[in-house]
């Protein structure tokens, strides 16, 4: 995207990364309803819409704390063409057709629809990601969770009772076992990386 | 060989490659794009997990935020939408109310007046006298429980006996206007108008009503505005007259 000013609306970004009630609330109070609306009018529920919210919401957050999200236009449309496309993904999976992501939605080419589309893709891989993580047998689970959450190798190693090289190797393996799992998934090829 | 690989990618991300390795390493990232494809998985996976863990906490603590926050939002709203139907109702009878008294006073103000609305006599009293008792007391009870028929014949009869009364022409008048005998009414009337009697501006006045009656509102108009100022209905005159005009 190059190098593109920020927009003023980076507030809501760094707010909800500081997980700031007062803008989590103004969100809601600001942009939510429109989406109501939407999804309203579009066969849904209010209890579907605060679910597409509240998924919307956390996807920002976690692309905007992983991949230090730069917002180049109005949040308003934005969220507002996530939570749209969100919305149209669930309702093509609960009627069973094939889930091509974003492609209608999110082809325009501008900011915010470029924006859109990529922290759509980031959420589709989380989910993806953590779904296949899940899968993974409980002995790469806790090495893995250990390797990410202590600094030192050694003192994965000297936690779990084995030697340092093979915590390693394993760590290596256990990624490996996940890389597998998602690359085999029919979900992978219809997210674009 | 697979195991190898993920080894291999571990250890490129370590930056624990020698030279030639990572010569070897490289090359193959651009020639083997399935061998690429792998790599750019694990390497994604691999940042997936370190925020995964890194952030567990923060990432925890912003999604009970959240809920409590959205949750609060929609419940709000809902309790919002559910208490919006008395409010509702209660504003809608109150608008009900105020188009009602609205509507009374529009009535009242603009609608064509009619008769009805000033045909409203107190009773009256005419055994007085002492001459023709019966006559009178039939006729004064005829009248005020409007019997208008029994009342016109009773009061001819009066009359007759007394052509010069003016009481019994007014009387007689009124009983027959109630009947829609505009012509007799209205002679009977103009006779008393024309008379030096103190019913000189009542028969005006109900000259004015029987034309209100037959509904030739410029005739009655031009009647009532020959009611003079001191006489006892030209107050009620001037409020029929304006809501002619």
């Amino acid at each position: 995207m190059g190098e593109k000013k920020n927009h003023e609306d980076q507030k809501y970004i760094n707010g909800l990364l500081q997980n700031n009630s007062f803008i989590i609330q103004a969100i809601y109070d600001k942009f939510v309803p429109k989406v109501v609306n939407y999804i309203k009018q579009n066969s849904g529920s209010v209890h579907q819409a605060q679910d597409v919210v509240q998924d919307t919401l956390i996807t920002i957050f976690n692309q905007a704390s992983a991949k230090n999200l730069q917002l180049t236009c109005p949040f308003d449309a934005y969220f507002f063409l996530l939570c749209k496309c969100k919305w149209l993904n669930e309702l093509k999976k609960s009627s069973n057709k094939e889930v091509t992501i974003n492609e209608e939605v999110l082809s325009k080419n501008d900011d915010a629809h470029e924006l859109a589309f990529e922290t759509s893709v980031f959420g589709e891989k989380q989910v993806l990601f953590a779904e296949m993580f899940a899968k993974l047998g409980d002995a790469c689970k806790d090495l893995l969770k250990a390797t990410f959450k202590t600094k030192s190798m050694e003192d994965v190693a000297k936690n779990l009772g084995v030697t340092y090289a093979y915590a390693r190797k394993k760590k290596s393996l256990c990624i490996g076992k996940l890389t597998e799992l998602v690359r085999s998934s029919p979900k992978f090829n219809q997210i674009k990386m | 060989m697979e195991e190898e690989k993920y080894i291999q990618f571990e250890a490129y991300l370590e930056q624990n490659l020698n030279e030639e390795e990572l010569e070897a390493f490289e090359h193959k990232l651009k020639t083997d794009s399935d061998f690429n494809e792998g790599f750019q998985t694990y390497k994604s996976l691999n940042q997936f997990l370190d925020h995964k863990f890194k952030n567990e906490d923060a990432s925890e603590a912003f999604k009970n935020n959240l809920e409590g926050i959205s949750n609060a939002y929609f419940n709000k709203d809902e309790a919002s939408n559910k208490k919006q139907k008395p409010f509702n109702f209660y504003k809608y009878a109150v608008a009900a109310c105020v188009v009602a008294l609205l509507g009374f006073f529009v009535f009242n103000q603009f609608s064509t007046p009619a008769y009805s609305d000033f045909n409203n006599y107190n009773a009256i009293s005419l055994t007085v006298r002492g001459e023709n008792d019966a006559l009178l007391k039939t006729a004064e009870t005829a009248f005020n429980n409007k019997d208008f028929a029994k009342a016109e014949d009773t009061f001819s009869a009066l009359i007759k006996l007394d052509a010069t009364n003016a009481e019994y022409k007014l009387y007689s008048a009124i009983s027959n206007l109630e009947l829609n005998n505009f012509k007799t009414a209205e002679a009977l009337l103009n006779d008393v108008k024309s008379g030096h009697s103190v019913y000189k501006n009542k028969a005006i006045w109900f000259l004015g009503l029987s034309k209100l009656k037959q509904e030739d509102y410029k005739s009655c108009l031009n009647i009532l505005k020959t009611i003079p100022e001191g006489a006892e209905d030209y107050k009620r005159a001037q409020k029929l007259i304006n809501k002619l005009d």
